[in-house]
């Protein structure tokens, strides 16, 4: 079995401890496992305790003597054995690791011509199975030197790296975003949205507590979908195949209606200008329905609150008016519409087993409908991910584990002495050469299930020649295929995906990602890294999280909308701040990854200006949200996380036009209908008098709670800050005298109209607006 | 006011730049961002695996190609290289290149990828590094060395382009785009016709400076440290890119290398960009290799000739250091589909200033198998010597880069011992 991300959880305390405050017990700092441990036993066995775990588990056993040193490992008849506490589950992984440390205790104790014995054996000798695995001198070797000085007492110095730092519990000094920014982060996140009065009056009144209701509630609305859209195709990207839209509908079986759109009768449209235009758009709309449909999918699953194990095991797709007149199935689900004229309104339906234009080899099934496997059977997922003669469907073996397990084959390709000898050197090196079959025995049993899907224009059908004999046979971790199943093969591979629990915790770190536009942790691979240990405990604190939501969301019946709710109340989503500055290193590598911190996407930036304006910029589209940033599912995979110059420059523009456009108007709109500046009129002037003075700060406050969802006193530095801008720039213009008594020609009015500004306090307005938008409260999540 | 404004200036895009486990101003200096003026670094990347025996180290025997036998294969100079000027259409052959630019043209042949998959073999030969995806690639590298407050010191136009989070990696796809970065506060980019007054634009930077300034010594996350810091200085620099204008071509060529060749060769001029990371896709010919090849190495070559000429033209070509790479090559034998699958040794090519060219470095054998090299002498030997590999050829551009010192190249070590170094390359 490929295990997903290497999960050695080496805590040293149940995990039963350990995991609420993980998942968002609100009230109490996370107890930490390393305080906690360390809180009943002698100093000597404690410092023995943190030396195995962070030091010789953590750097040298998982990556050499866990290999051989397990129960059916090659070494099952030496006298270590080791358990491997990532593959047990978490309740059972503190004896795990008592008994590890014993095993290695005694090993380390035991002494042949007065040398430790697993000394020795690290070196090659006393007829070591695994040869020398160790160099003397290496750093490995050396941690190995340190845990047999101190299990023997020797008198060896503890190192000073590693036992001069006493970490705090994780989360101890980490300030936790309080229950109304946190409301306010997760209405605008999931539901585009700024809080209604009641959300906050509920919050206000029932802290975190209260949040869960409104969840509920926000992710009934239609923008959380949108969102949910959004969020997974970055992940699975199906919006990113070769071609139109109806490309993903093969010619051989849907040649007759996948063009449907050049017959559709538009007569009725008498200018021709005016009926090409309507034909244009409507090959574009049903093009766009057929990239939704994998999204509209996982939308339906949890809009109905449905087990989420269906994005592998639906046995339908989602289709629209217009898709399904591609698919030829349109009068067959027409009475499902509410309106057959909306391109985007979706509902399930089985297809029929899938007929060859040619007449003869069409799909045969026992049921006579289509194996539908969820997302993982609907042509946009496999057009998305083609494969070749070549190829052998080893691309979407991959996709298949890091989508739906979590496991990327790619990631750490181990180093062939000489790749293209071993080539050579053997007649069929991938199932022949130890160093291919190590991958190809998992990755091609998997390739094997998508054999009636072979090619780039989605044919249905098996290879003419029949599947490859030269590669290991259809089927999933060491299970092969049966036979029974063979005419469902995904199905049959959905069903196992389901009951794998890397599914769960795969999704978990989906929704993670989602939330936070960054990927899970991955394990710290650089031994040498001064501050390996640290990145481990924050890699471990995470982990820890992601699998206690995992196992609760399997446990609950894979309803989606539970891992969100348990990110939100999870400290890691709420971690916002320190209580004191931290200058360690150490502690700051633990604490580097918390904190949400996102740059919003263009997508969100824009939803985020409709909620705090009433309308969007609406340019963050096409190149524009390439340069910001964005993605476009097929080159550009990976959203930009960091904003470069050109990303700035961009903010700026944003900043200036949406201020240009929206003060001027929200100043000469009646007063209840105003957003930005609901208490105050341009003829308020800074320093005319107390009043005016404690008006503006009240203004500012209401702008910086409406634009940046602070929640500022009056006199806040930050306040009094923007105010100085404020009263500056009126002090400025004041003192050239000369300036035009109307706002710019650019930036009108409500009637469309110039605005006069005889004080300059319109313009004053628009730099604070601006000011606002560029600074980082807006600008990132 | 002005000082101040000029120190966080300093402190702009540090955040960035430092591991989050170090102070974000252990570098921190005031200082004015000036124009960068070179090296400059553009990396081209034929994504999918090039043939390199039809190119830069032939074979024509044992079937390797159908093309050309090895009685055909070309010499100018101390380069061999493939025939290929009867067989393409458009774009430029090989012959031409040579001819054009044997004569400080570097080529190494026998590169050991080590493996023969796309995404391990793309990060490896990005960043020098097989088994890890924190590392940067080697432009992103050198531009946070270089400078990393340049507006887009780090450009890329697709392929493997981590960073290492040093320095934020720009995507400008379309050279219009320029025009529409560089005036940021006029309206509709316009330059006479701005949103704000001066004055007002004035206290608007001097209260984000203000405002920078005090956070600095707040208690914060390391992650808001350094959004903060990175936003700021992505603000603050953009305003650099005024600089680009007068460098805009009116004209966009129509072949995409030349149209991501003149986006970086502008902002390389204006003193905003570091370094460009180009990539032209398609090699992964599986099927059809021969017509494929054929097609996309002239074309490849032809890009990599308009960025030359172009460098030539704007007086940056002595600044300007070229890497001509590939994940992987292509198997010595065709498939039954008449196209080559993934082999894991190819080549490499260089070309710019403090290079010396009209040189082959290594060499594969008949069968196309790496013969190593001995390190000192480069020359290729029998017995020992060192297989070169990726992280062989980054320690060789770092140190010819200056970069091997910085902090950011030793966050980053290559496994190279010394005496496996391939300094001398570069002649």
């Amino acid at each position: 079995m490929i295990t997903n991300r290497i999960n050695p959880a080496l805590v040293l305390v149940t995990v039963a401890v350990l995991t609420p405050s993980l998942i968002g017990a609100p009230t109490k700092p996370a107890p930490d496992q390393t305080a906690h441990a360390d809180a009943h036993r002698g100093p000597r066995q404690v410092a023995i305790e943190r030396y195995f775990r962070d030091e010789l588990w953590a750097k040298v056993v998982e990556s050499t003597c866990l290999n051989c040193h397990t129960a059916n490992g090659d070494a099952n008849d030496s006298g270590l054995i080791l358990q491997d506490p990532a593959k047990l589950t978490p309740d059972k992984r503190s004896s795990a690791v008592h008994a590890n440390l014993a095993a290695f205790h005694k090993v380390a104790t035991a002494l042949k011509k007065g040398e430790s014995v697993v000394l020795l054996k690290a070196r090659g000798k006393l007829a070591h199975g695994g040869e020398v695995v160790l160099k003397p001198g290496s750093t490995r070797y050396r941690i190995l030197e340190g845990f047999v000085h101190r299990v023997t007492g020797d008198g060896h110095a503890p190192t000073k790296d590693v036992d001069a730092y006493d970490p705090p519990a994780f989360f101890d000094g980490v300030v936790m975003l309080d229950p109304q920014r946190l409301l306010r982060r997760v209405t605008l996140s999931l539901a585009a949205r700024l809080p209604t009065e009641a959300e906050r009056a509920a919050v206000a009144k029932g802290g975190l507590d209260a949040l869960d209701p409104i969840l509920d509630r926000i992710m009934t609305e239609e923008a959380f979908y949108d969102r949910l859209a959004e969020g997974f195709n970055d992940i699975f990207l199906t919006r990113g195949y070769d071609g139109n839209g109806e490309e993903a509908l093969s010619y051989n079986h849907f040649g007759k209606t996948r063009l449907w759109y050049q017959k559709y009768d538009l007569s009725h449209i008498k200018d021709e200008k005016e009926r090409k235009q309507a034909g244009y758009k409507l090959a574009r709309e049903y093009r766009e329905a057929l990239l939704r449909e994998p999204t509209e999918l996982i939308k339906h699953i949890v809009r109905n609150g449905q087990p989420f194990t269906q994005l592998v095991t639906a046995d339908y797709i989602m289709v629209s008016p217009y898709s399904s007149r591609g698919y030829g199935v349109f009068d067959e689900v027409k009475g499902k519409f509410k309106n057959v004229d909306d391109p985007y309104e979706y509902v399930p339906v089985r297809l029929k087993a899938l007929q060859h234009r040619n007449g003869r080899d069409h799909q045969v099934t026992p049921t006579g409908y289509f194996p539908h496997a969820g997302i993982l059977s609907t042509f946009q997922y496999l057009k998305r991910y083609p494969t070749t003669e070549t190829n052998r469907n080893r691309l979407r073996a991959r996709m298949y584990y890091q989508h739906f397990l979590g496991v990327d084959v790619m990631a750490l390709a181990p180093r062939v002495s000489d790749a293209a000898a071993v080539s050579a050197k053997y007649d069929n090196p991938t199932m022949q050469a130890p160093d291919c079959v190590v991958c190809h025995k998992s990755v091609d049993p998997l390739a094997g299930l998508f054999q009636d899907y072979q090619n780039r224009t989605n044919d249905y059908g098996p290879r003419k020649e029949g599947w490859f004999d030269d590669m290991f046979g259809p089927g999933r971790e060491g299970v092969d295929l049966p036979a029974e199943d063979r005419w469902r093969v995904l199905p049959w591979l959905g069903e196992q995906t389901a009951k794998d629990p890397r599914f769960a915790v795969a999704m978990v770190e989906h929704v993670w990602t989602i939330m936070t536009g960054r990927d899970v942790l991955l394990p710290p691979m650089d031994i040498e890294d001064p501050v390996f240990t640290s990145k481990r405990r924050a890699y471990l604190m995470q982990r820890d999280a992601i699998e206690v939501i995992a196992a609760r969301f399997a446990a609950d019946g894979f309803n989606l909308k539970d891992v969100f709710k348990a990110w939100v109340r999870s400290p890691f989503y709420r971690a916002d701040g320190l209580a004191t500055v931290v200058k360690h290193p150490r502690r700051r590598a633990e604490l580097a990854d918390l904190g949400l911190v996102r740059i919003l996407s263009p997508e969100q930036l824009e939803r985020k200006l409709e909620a705090v304006f009433g309308k969007r910029w609406g340019q963050l589209e096409r190149q524009t949200a390439i340069l910001y940033g964005g993605i476009d599912s097929k080159e550009i995979t990976k959203r930009i996380d960091s904003p470069s110059g050109a990303m700035g420059a961009i903010m700026r523009i944003m900043a200036n036009d949406m201020a240009c456009k929206h003060v001027a108007v929200d100043l000469t709109t009646p007063k209840d209908k105003r957003r930005l500046f609901p208490n105050i009129e341009m003829d308020v002037i800074p320093g005319s008098s107390a009043e005016a003075d404690q008006q503006i700060r009240e203004a500012i406050v209401h702008l910086h709670a409406h634009v940046l969802g602070r929640t500022d006193k009056i006199d806040d530095p930050e306040v009094e800050r923007t105010y100085r801008l404020f009263a500056g720039v009126v002090k400025d213009a004041k003192a050239k005298g000369r300036y035009e008594k109307l706002e710019s020609y650019f930036c009108r009015g409500a009637d469309g109209q110039r605005v006069p500004d005889p004080h300059y306090t319109l313009r004053a307005w628009r730099a604070v607006v601006t000011y606002l938008l560029r600074q980082h409260e807006f600008l990132y999540e | 006011m002005r000082r101040d404004f000029l120190k966080v200036c300093g402190w702009a895009g540090m955040g960035l730049a430092m591991p989050v486990s170090q102070s974000n101003l252990v570098r921190a200096e005031p200082k004015r961002p000036e124009p960068y003026a070179g090296p400059y670094y553009a990396v081209f990347n034929a994504s999918g695996g090039w043939d390199t025996t039809y190119l830069m180290d032939p074979k024509g025997v044992n079937g390797i190609n159908r093309l050309y036998k090895d009685g055909d294969i070309v010499t100018r100079g101390k380069h061999v290289f493939a025939p290929n000027a009867k067989h393409i259409e458009v774009g430029m052959s090989n012959e031409d290149f040579y001819k054009r630019y044997g004569k400080e043209l570097l080529v190494l042949n026998g590169l050991d990828y080590s493996v023969n998959n796309h995404s391990p073999c793309k990060r490896y030969m990005a960043t020098g590094k097989l088994d890890s995806h924190a590392y940067p690639t080697f432009a992103a590298l050198v531009a946070a060395c270089r400078n990393p407050h340049s507006p887009i010191a780090f450009l890329t136009f697709g392929n493997y382009s981590a960073t290492g989070n040093l320095v934020p990696m720009s995507r400008v796809p379309y050279i219009p785009s320029l025009q529409k970065l560089a005036n940021a506060d006029g309206v509709n980019g316009s330059s006479r016709h701005m949103y704000h007054d001066d004055f007002v634009q004035d206290r608007i930077e001097a209260t984000l400076a203000e405002q920078a300034e005090a956070r600095v010594s707040q208690a914060r996350l390391p992650r808001v440290e350094q959004a903060q810091s990175t936003l700021y200085a992505a603000q603050l620099n953009s305003q650099a890119l005024k600089r680009v204008t007068p460098h805009i071509p009116k004209d966009t060529p129509k072949e995409r290398l030349a149209r991501q060749a003149e986006i970086a060769l502008a902002s390389f001029k204006a003193g905003v960009c570091v370094s460009a990371n180009l990539t032209m896709g398609q090699f992964d010919s599986h099927a059809n290799n021969d017509p494929d090849q054929m097609r996309l190495i002239p074309e490849l070559l032809s890009g990599i000739d308009h960025m030359l000429r172009r460098a030539e033209e704007l007086g940056i070509r002595d600044k300007l250091v070229v890497v001509m790479q590939s994940e992987m090559g292509r198997t010595p034998n065709y498939n039954k589909g008449n196209g080559k699958d993934h082999w894991s040794i190819g080549s490499i090519m260089f070309i710019g200033p403090g290079i010396k060219g009209d040189r082959v470095v290594g060499a594969t054998d008949e069968k196309q198998f790496l013969v190593p090299i001995d390190p000192k002498t480069l020359k290729t030997v029998k017995e020992g010597g060192v297989r070169v590999r990726p992280e062989h050829i980054h320690a060789a551009l770092r140190a010819k880069g200056g970069l091997a010192d910085d902090a950011f190249s030793k966050q980053y070590p290559l496994d190279v011992p010394n005496e496996e170094r391939i300094d001398g390359l570069w002649g």
